[in-house]
């Protein structure tokens, strides 16, 4: 078979996740779990308000019938099951998982959302206040599947990382504050595709400031973003104009954060004065 | 689901058609790797049994699913891998063996769905079989472009929704078969154009083609 086919298959098979925090192979530190496939300490669940569209997600919850690690011929050992699905077995499994788990968390999203609704409009009512454009957030939720699951895709990527079990342990959701604390993009809201994978990007970067520190020494990413004076920029939401998803984001200028071996793709920021440049052909 | 006839076991022995049957009422109660490798292997054999055995196969990952289990599917589609993986080995030494992993495979990509859609993890590799079938060295056998057809009877609509440019890149290599291979039999061109019109007409054939390619011509 061609190296094209092969190629391409591959692709298919693991969707359009370019992102992958799970990065080169030194960077395993990074992934909740080992080589060995030793599982990393469970996740607190995820319990009242905060993050919408957050939940413990497929990755992380082990059904019975699953093995924490798995046996390749290739491999010596266990393998993490972080690494490229190789049997379709799994691949199939893991698919359907997510895919009830998009559905899950739609279900509740929706509830969550009419809730909020009702608890606004009987406040409203009562204080006599005009009605805002929150309330009809239920109308405008994203709900085409494949989005949905992409993006869940994403999502998983960055939540199956060392960074981020250590991030969420060691701030609790009451104690977040915004921009300063990364959130996870919201993936039932109407974004274009490249505001959803800017989100996504700058969501991991913030993320690998809870790496575990590695011998060459930690640079705390984001004391980098704070050096570079990119601070006030991570903290817009970006939302591009619709434009189709063939373009890339226009930037002038690329910045790749230094020390980061994690980092699996280098990150593009956007100076907020920044022209335009069109794109080269 | 209880008129067994439907998935064609007849062709086991007693005791594995015993096996059989009790797999598709309650999973749990029997060995179902070994269920799932009787079944592939026979699949690889048995020209008629593989076109159907999806079905049996469907059965059987409905009926594990609600006792929470996922053995037989999960074995079903690792040995499908393996067999995928030395597939062109198997073609080499024997065509049927080859025609029959093909229509297997296609069988399962039909009947086993994931939340009502197609696994994912098959379309490409079905892709690749038939691509394969569609080659000048296969084109010449009738045997393969009858799978060929066949199968894509079935499945084509399915799998050109969950990728079409692989759909016309095969169709490509149709084209090109009819119009410019040499050596071809006319049962072959009649297949291929049938085939063309087919998809062309949004995989339907239309009344007067289908008069022209499936009505007895009468003496």
């Amino acid at each position: 078979m061609s190296d094209w086919t092969r190629g391409r298959r591959r692709d298919a098979n693991n969707s359009e996740v370019e992102n992958r925090s799970c990065g080169p192979s030194r960077g395993s530190n990074c992934r909740k779990r080992g080589i060995d496939g030793s599982l990393r300490a469970n996740r607190e669940v995820d319990g009242s308000g905060g993050e919408k569209g957050e939940h413990t997600d497929g990755s992380s919850k082990h059904s019975d019938k699953r093995h924490d690690g798995f046996t390749t011929p290739e491999s010596t050992g266990p393998v993490s099951r972080c690494s490229r699905q190789a049997d379709w077995g799994s691949q199939v499994d893991d698919d359907e998982e997510m895919r009830r788990g998009v559905h899950r968390d739609m279900q509740r999203y929706r509830r969550r959302i009419l809730g909020a609704e009702v608890t606004q409009r009987e406040r409203k009512t009562s204080s006599g206040s005009s009605g805002s454009c929150d309330s009809k957030e239920g109308d405008h939720m994203e709900t085409d599947e494949a989005v949905l699951l992409r993006r869940q895709k994403q999502i998983n990527y960055g939540k199956n990382t060392l960074a981020y079990d250590r991030y969420i342990k060691e701030v609790p959701k009451h104690m977040r504050q915004s921009g300063v604390h990364p959130k996870t993009p919201n993936k039932f809201r109407k974004y274009s595709r490249r505001s959803w994978d800017q989100q996504i990007k700058l969501w991991k970067v913030k993320l690998h400031g809870w790496d575990p520190p590695t011998e060459g020494g930690q640079d705390n990413v984001l004391d980098n973003i704070e050096e570079l004076g990119l601070g006030d920029v991570m903290d817009i939401e970006l939302d591009f104009p619709n434009l189709p998803d063939s373009q890339n984001a226009p930037t002038t200028h690329s910045i790749s954060l230094d020390g980061e071996d994690c980092l699996g793709t280098p990150v593009k920021v956007q100076k907020t004065e920044s022209t335009v440049e069109p794109e080269m052909a | 689901m209880e008129n067994t006839d439907d998935y064609r076991i007849q062709s086991f022995d007693l005791d594995t058609q015993m096996l059989l049957k009790t797999a598709l009422k309650d999973p749990s109660s029997v060995n179902l790797e070994k269920v799932s490798d009787i079944i592939v292997d026979q699949s690889l054999k048995d020209q008629v049994f593989s076109k159907e055995a999806g079905r049996i196969c469907y059965t059987i990952v409905q009926a594990e699913a609600k006792q929470n289990n996922g053995t037989f599917r999960r074995n079903v589609l690792n040995r499908l891998q393996q067999e995928f993986k030395k597939r062109e080995e198997t073609r080499g030494r024997s065509l049927q063996e080859w025609v029959c992993y093909v229509t297997f495979i296609c069988n399962v990509f039909d009947y086993l769905k994931v939340n009502n859609m197609p696994m994912v993890a098959l379309v490409h590799p079905v892709y690749d079989c038939l691509i394969r079938l569609a080659q000048p060295d296969a084109l010449i056998n009738e045997e393969e472009v009858d799978c060929l057809v066949v199968q894509l009877h079935r499945i084509g609509e399915q799998l050109e929704k969950v990728n079409g440019p692989r759909m016309d890149q095969l169709f490509f290599l149709l084209r090109d078969g009819f119009l410019l291979q040499e050596g071809l039999t006319s049962m072959t061109r009649l297949l291929l154009l049938e085939i063309l019109e087919f998809r062309a007409g949004g995989w339907v054939l239309s009344g007067t083609a289908h008069k022209y390619y499936y009505s007895e011509i009468a003496d």
